[in-house]
């Protein structure tokens, strides 16, 4: 009630009561319908007039839906049998009461202008869902939460942005019945917080749970559950009392930044093989760290973290030891929520083809058997399904034996062909860091691009290989002018990772090819929003790629950025994509362009935040 | 159907002076039978579903009163019920969601209309339009117009709709028009109060049954009785439905005090409209406008005089009509030339072509009319810079939040049966090559979307077989048309396996098989263990297509890709011509959740042993390529920040959602995906074996453990 009124009596709007007005956004499945239901009856158990409506249609599990409450402040019996106006669309700044169920649902209210500075109070699940194209994503194709919490700070005249959904699982409840608990702490409904607790009673199911939860967002609101959420770890947590490897460290000239994860990856070098494998680590990163000069010891601390990947490629035998792993079966247990006392049967789905046996095969002996199986097209075709059961003595023997041929490794021909790679790689990172720490940077990143198994690892190698003929090779030779080098390696490994197709690496590649002549194609893969972001700031070049996105697709052949490009030659032709991208557009001298406004992120408006802005953090389950 | 509606049912029962809280679609079902109707029918579909629902569940109620309950399998079905009303005064009423439903039904509805009705006849339609839609945006009003039926479109408030199902009975019954009463979804949706009034029990019914059969030639739609038919329409029916309109005051009228100006709006957008003008400053809390209002609660046919009579000093009128194309305009228009009057006339231009008037389209067109007629005493800069304050709020959040949020398409729920098919044509891509696939309506339509993006065209319910009629034979691959077994017995049967089988395509067509209709919510079918009165219904797919004579039927477990694979590549390759149909067999999962849940919790509590299975993936063995992803999109398959420090893509991640369907384990091996994938089955309430066991298995392991860290 008290939210509501502030935001009237101005302009022309007359100074009888306006309904409180509540928008919920909510995914299908969720059970906002019921928290619909519970407001509905609350006010209605109040006298208050009130109505609601929703368009449940095609929502179904996880579509994004709305459900609209309308609700007079005036009791029915005082309005002299009058009936109030009552609507059943919400409107854009006409809003009392925004409650989300999720973040980017909260961002999706935003987008629309259901969160305005005079009147919302917006009340927000903080926690992810993430929606089909970020999953989608071969990286990282993650929206900007922070962006989110910044928008809803400025946007919003009150911003209660909460680990709600921790909160339901710590209390056993649902998230709806703690939605429902912070928005009678709010305040912000003329319904009072025992009427809405009661509703939970009058519904009548899973009445316990629910008042439960109902208590545990009223507790939210009041401050009175105020955990720390848990953060993921961190390289210090891991690294903790590893008193060898810190020894080892001191040994050798590491940047003071870089050593953490130096011992980290040297711990997980060792585990992986042996320890003249771990000395091999620590030669390699050294030889980064001596041409690492830039001061800031980044590069170092990124090839740390990129070589000890690569160098603990998956086989077989990496695949047994972290199935056999020490703390494996208890990490299952906890993952799939078994109780003490309750036995787990754990089965692997294990594929094992010919490559994978091959790579421990000596090269004079896999190579020929390779090749005829190429010839015959059975390279995919020749492998076992196998459902392990590693909770069973013959399944865990079976990893536990192949886990402890680790000496045999090294006689592999993978082995070999792994390191020659590896130094391949280090060598023009090396090479990079004396032209540009940005270029060797970049060069270290794409390291990314080898992962997975079988017809996935060959897409990574094969692209990188592509990568590395068209843009490292060039760079280095100096074909590509240093100040164009590190924006055309990013642009290409964003392209490679836009889809499995590759067709936007090849619109790259050819990108950067035709560079040199003055005409850049500027442009961001869809799923990669960060590395959007990163491409409009630094006004760059980047591969264009296509959409698939149906409904959303933009293709834009006009000149996006004509301010910036001045000089540089032709105009930056921007190419928007897909449901999460930001248009980029720049030119090839690194001046910005409008879309580079983008980029400034939330340290742009980190001076709007904060001034009414109350973020409540409740304790997460996994504490 | 696994819901229940006894709460819903007991609002039908509500007697004189007793009030009715609840939804606008269910209001109109208590209408109906405040309206004596003698049957009831209809096809199930959004936003209507809640109608024939609660109805099939009011089963004694309706034994009480007499009143037929029907629940066939298609529109044309339901349509060809209200035949009913031709010859005997009988009241009855029919559902769907429209205007697909229209559409299927419209043969019926044309004969229907040709030959009058005695009995009020009423046809209930969700118009599905706007947001929350799933079908093609048209109107159902080009339909009253062509077949002469009266459409009402009444305020969205539970007592104007349900007087509008009252009136509307005695509007058919004065005009011998069929009526239809249109609901959007929001108002078939909408929570609101009413008085009830007492059921009636119908004079003609099951219980008070006719004795003789009227035959009038004139009720046939043959020549010469249709000649007489279309005159009668425009001599009598029309005429009576205006009078009847007219003298009943079906329309509203409400003054205001700027009376140089109007709003001519269909009676659902009303709401709407006010709460514009009351943002505007132009109205009060209760709706009362400066700006004079005409509300067309019957938008077919329209009443000339009235219109004509509130047009008459007024210098601008503003026409807010939803939708297109703009058939209400156009008869104001002609209303106003008729009678020479020379009031502007403003509509879509100022409001919006096509798409739904939400409030902000509203506001602004409202905004914009006022900013055009621009009456004496009205302050318009004001209400120009409250419409410029929005785009402002818009255009800051568009800035904050940089890149327009993802889109949150609707997907197959946690478990689906019919996810599996499309990962096993995924997989089938790869060997193949895509082929043409013809996607048809009902769940599987989410495999057009993303991850799965299958399906070419989109011809309308069980159309998807013959919508491939002509791309099978020019096409290089054999083509995939897809069907539920919804849209099977829809009209699947005869326009889809009859018509292909009889032309001797050579094409493949899936059948998912999940027993249900179940994205309308779970109704019974033919094909369902059971029909609504829980009696096995002893008809079959399988029956069906042996029947037909199909020389190539498979049947299918969903779950077992490498089985779907299989099957399909057979199909795909087979040297047979001529149809082959793949039954995908699964129950579909939100109802078999529905009903075990409570079953199983109740063993557990009884201390039974139950295993528990989901699915898991191993961080440290996930690469973060998401391959697995974009084969399944199941809504508990997702990602999380690595954990691990050395690597910053995320991991894909089973959440606590997993029903251990073994999808994901189907994949991984079909796909040949990673090794990170894991079925974990908990154990509940184990026996003193299954512990024992356990601890023995532990002890060697733990053993083992402690000699690799060694």
């Amino acid at each position: 009630m008290s939210g509501a009124k502030k935001g009237r009596g101005k302009g022309k709007r007359a100074a009888a009561a306006r309904p409180v007005t509540v928008l919920i956004a909510a995914m299908g499945g969720e059970g906002g319908g019921v928290l619909c239901n519970w407001i509905v009856s609350a006010a209605g158990s109040t006298g208050l007039p009130v109505q609601a409506t929703s368009i449940p249609g095609l929502a179904q599990r996880t579509g994004a839906t709305t459900y609209y409450i309308e609700i007079h402040p005036v009791p029915r019996d005082r309005l002299g049998g009058r009936a109030p106006l009552m609507a059943l669309y919400p409107g854009v700044g006409d809003v009392d009461v925004m409650v989300a169920s999720e973040l980017v649902e909260a961002a999706r209210a935003l987008q629309n202008g259901f969160v305005s500075p005079d009147r919302t109070t917006l009340i927000a699940a903080d926690h992810r869902v993430y929606a089909i194209a970020e999953k989608t994503a071969m990286g990282d194709g993650r929206v900007e939460a922070d962006r989110i919490k910044v928008a809803a700070g400025e946007l919003a005249k009150r911003a209660i942005l909460a680990d709600f959904a921790g909160a339901a699982r710590a209390h056993g409840g649902v998230l709806n019945a703690v939605l429902l608990g912070a928005i009678a702490g709010s305040g912000a409904l003329p319904v009072p917080s025992e009427a809405l607790a009661d509703a939970i009673r009058t519904e009548g199911k899973a009445v316990e749970a629910n008042l439960a939860g109902f208590e545990a967002g009223l507790a939210i609101l009041r401050g009175t559950d105020r955990g720390a959420r848990a953060e993921p770890a961190t390289a210090a947590d891991e690294t903790a009392g590893v008193a060898r490897e810190a020894f080892l460290i001191e040994q050798r000239n590491f940047p003071d930044a870089a050593r953490e994860l130096v011992a980290l990856g040297a711990r997980r070098v060792l585990d992986f093989q042996d320890q003249d494998y771990e000395t091999l680590y620590l030669e390699r990163l050294e030889r980064v760290a001596a041409v690492d000069t830039a001061g800031d010891g980044r590069l170092t601390a990124e090839a740390a973290r990129q070589l000890a990947v690569r160098m603990t490629y998956q086989d077989v035998i990496r695949v047994a030891q972290l199935k056999t792993g020490a703390e494996r079966a208890a990490r299952v247990r906890a993952e799939v929520g078994a109780r003490a006392g309750e036995p787990v049967v754990v089965t692997e789905f294990l594929e094992p083809g010919l490559e994978e046996a091959c790579a421990l095969l000596p090269g004079f002996v896999a190579w020929p058997i390779l090749r005829w199986a190429e010839r015959r097209g059975w390279t995919e075709k020749l492998r076992i399904s196998l459902g392990v059961r590693t909770t069973g003595l013959i399944g865990f023997f079976s990893l536990w034996l192949i886990a402890r041929m680790r000496p045999w490794r090294r006689i592999g021909h993978r082995f070999g062909d792994e390191q020659t790679a590896i130094d391949r790689w280090l060598d023009a990172v090396c090479a990079a860091a004396g032209r540009d720490p940005d270029l060797a940077l970049e060069i270290v990143a794409c390291a990314a691009l080898f992962k997975g198994y079988g017809e996935t690892h060959r897409r990574g190698g094969g692209n990188y290989r592509r990568i590395e003929e068209a843009v490292i090779g060039p760079a280095l030779t100096g074909a590509i002018p240093v100040s164009r080098a590190a924006a055309a390696v990013r642009a290409a490994r964003s392209a490679a990772l836009a889809g499995p197709g590759g067709d936007a690496l090849a619109a790259a590649l050819a990108a950067t090819a035709g560079g040199s002549d003055g005409s850049a194609i500027a442009s961001v893969e869809r799923s990669d929003a960060r590395a959007a972001v990163d491409a409009a700031g630094s006004g760059t070049t980047a591969g264009a790629a296509e959409s698939k996105m149906p409904a959303t697709a933009k293709g834009s052949d006009a000149p996006a950025v004509d301010a910036g490009s001045a000089g540089s030659g032709g105009p930056a032709a921007a190419t928007a994509v897909g449901p999460t991208t930001t248009v980029a557009g720049g030119d090839t001298a690194g001046s910005r362009g409008p879309a580079a406004a983008a980029a400034d992120g939330p340290g742009a408006t980190a001076g709007a935040d904060g001034k009414k802005t109350s973020t409540a953090t409740a304790a997460s389950a996994a504490e | 159907m696994e819901r229940s509606f006894k709460k819903e049912v007991a609002l039908l029962r509500l007697g004189a002076g007793e009030e009715f809280a609840g939804e606008g679609i269910l209001a109109v079902t208590k209408a109906l039978l405040q309206s004596g109707v003698s049957y009831v029918g209809g096809y199930q579909g959004s936003p209507v579903s809640h109608l024939l629902d609660v109805m099939v569940d009011a089963s004694d109620l309706l034994d009480e009163l007499g009143v037929h309950l029907e629940t066939p399998t298609n529109e044309a079905a339901a349509a060809a019920m209200l035949g009913a009303s031709i010859n005997y005064p009988m009241r009855g009423a029919v559902t769907w969601k429209s205007v697909v439903g229209t559409n299927v039904a419209s043969d019926a509805l044309s004969n229907l209309s040709s030959a009058g009705v005695k009995g009020g006849a009423m046809i209930i339609i969700g118009e599905d339009y706007g947001e929350g839609a799933s079908i093609i945006q048209e109107r159902s009003h080009a339909f009253a117009m062509k077949s002469a039926m009266c459409l009402l479109d009444p305020r969205p408030n539970l007592p104007s709709i349900v007087e509008a199902v009252e009136q509307g009975f005695r509007l058919s019954e004065a005009s011998n028009m069929p009526v239809m009463l249109e609901l959007r979804i929001r108002a078939c949706h909408v929570f609101g109060r009413f008085t009830a009034k007492d059921n009636i029990a119908p004079r003609i019914s099951r219980k008070q049954v006719l004795e003789a059969p009227d035959f009038d030639y004139a009720r046939i739609c043959m020549p010469p009785s249709t000649y007489a038919q279309e005159k009668h329409k425009v001599e009598h029916r029309l005429p009576a439905a205006v009078r009847f309109i007219a003298e009943n005051r079906l329309n509203e009228r409400f003054e205001g005090d700027l009376d140089d100006i109007g709003i001519v709006v269909q009676g659902g957008l009303t709401n709407s409209v006010l709460r514009a003008l009351e943002r505007l400053g132009l109205a009060n809390e209760f709706g009362e406008s400066r700006v004079p209002l005409y509300v067309m609660n019957v938008a077919y046919p329209v009443v000339p005089a009235e219109i004509q009579d509130f047009a008459v000093a007024k210098k601008a009128l503003l026409v807010v009509e939803e939708g297109t194309p703009d058939y209400l305009e156009q008869a104001v228009h002609v209303a106003l030339r008729r009678a020479d009057l020379q009031t502007r006339v403003i509509g879509k231009e100022v409001l919006i072509e096509a798409g739904e008037y939400t409030a902000e389209v509203m506001l602004r067109g409202v905004q914009r009319f006022l900013d055009e007629v621009a009456p004496e005493g009205v302050d318009t800069a004001s209400a120009a810079d409250q419409v410029g304050a929005l785009d402002a709020l818009k255009a800051r959040a568009g800035e904050l939040l940089g890149a327009p949020v993802p889109v949150r398409p609707p997907s197959f729920c946690t478990g689906c049966p019919e996810r599996p098919v499309f990962s096993a044509l995924k997989v089938l891509e790869k060997e193949f090559g895509p082929t043409h696939v013809a996607a048809d309506v009902g769940c599987h339509t989410m495999a057009t979307l993303p991850p799965f993006n299958l399906g070419n065209t989109m011809l309308g319910y069980g159309l998807g077989l013959s919508s491939a009629s002509a791309v099978a034979p020019s096409f290089a691959k054999r083509v995939v048309s897809i069907m539920g077994d919804g849209g099977f017995w829809h009209n699947g049967i005869t326009s889809g396996v009859a018509s292909s089988h009889f032309n001797k395509d050579d094409s493949i067509l899936i059948i998912m098989k999940n027993g249900y209709a179940s994205a309308t919510g779970w109704q019974y079918l033919p094909s369902s263990q059971q029909d609504r009165t829980g009696a096995a219904t002893g008809m079959s797919i399988e029956a069906v297509l042996k029947g037909l004579g199909v020389p190539w039927i498979r049947r299918v477990r969903t779950y077992n890709v490498a089985n779907m694979i299989k099957t399909l590549r057979r199909a795909m390759t087979s040297g047979v011509s001529g149809l082959k149909v793949i039954v995908a067999d699964g129950e579909c999962q939100l109802a078999r959740q529905r009903r075990l849940r409570p079953q199983i919790r109740k063993w557990l509590q009884a201390g039974r042993r139950v295993v528990r299975t989901r699915f898991g993936i191993d961080d440290d063995i996930c690469t973060g390529d998401h391959a697995c992803i974009r084969l399944s999109g199941c809504p508990s398959l997702t990602i999380k920040p690595n954990p691990d420090p050395l690597r910053d893509h995320p991991v894909a991640h089973v959440d606590n959602g997993c029903l251990g369907c073994g999808l994901c384990g189907e994949v991984a091996h079909a796909a040949v995906l990673c090794p990170s994938f894991y079925r974990a089955q908990i154990i509940q309430n184990p026996t003193a074996w299954d512990r024992w066991i356990d601890r023995r298995r532990q002890a060697v392991i733990g053993w083992l453990r402690e000699r690799a860290a060694a």
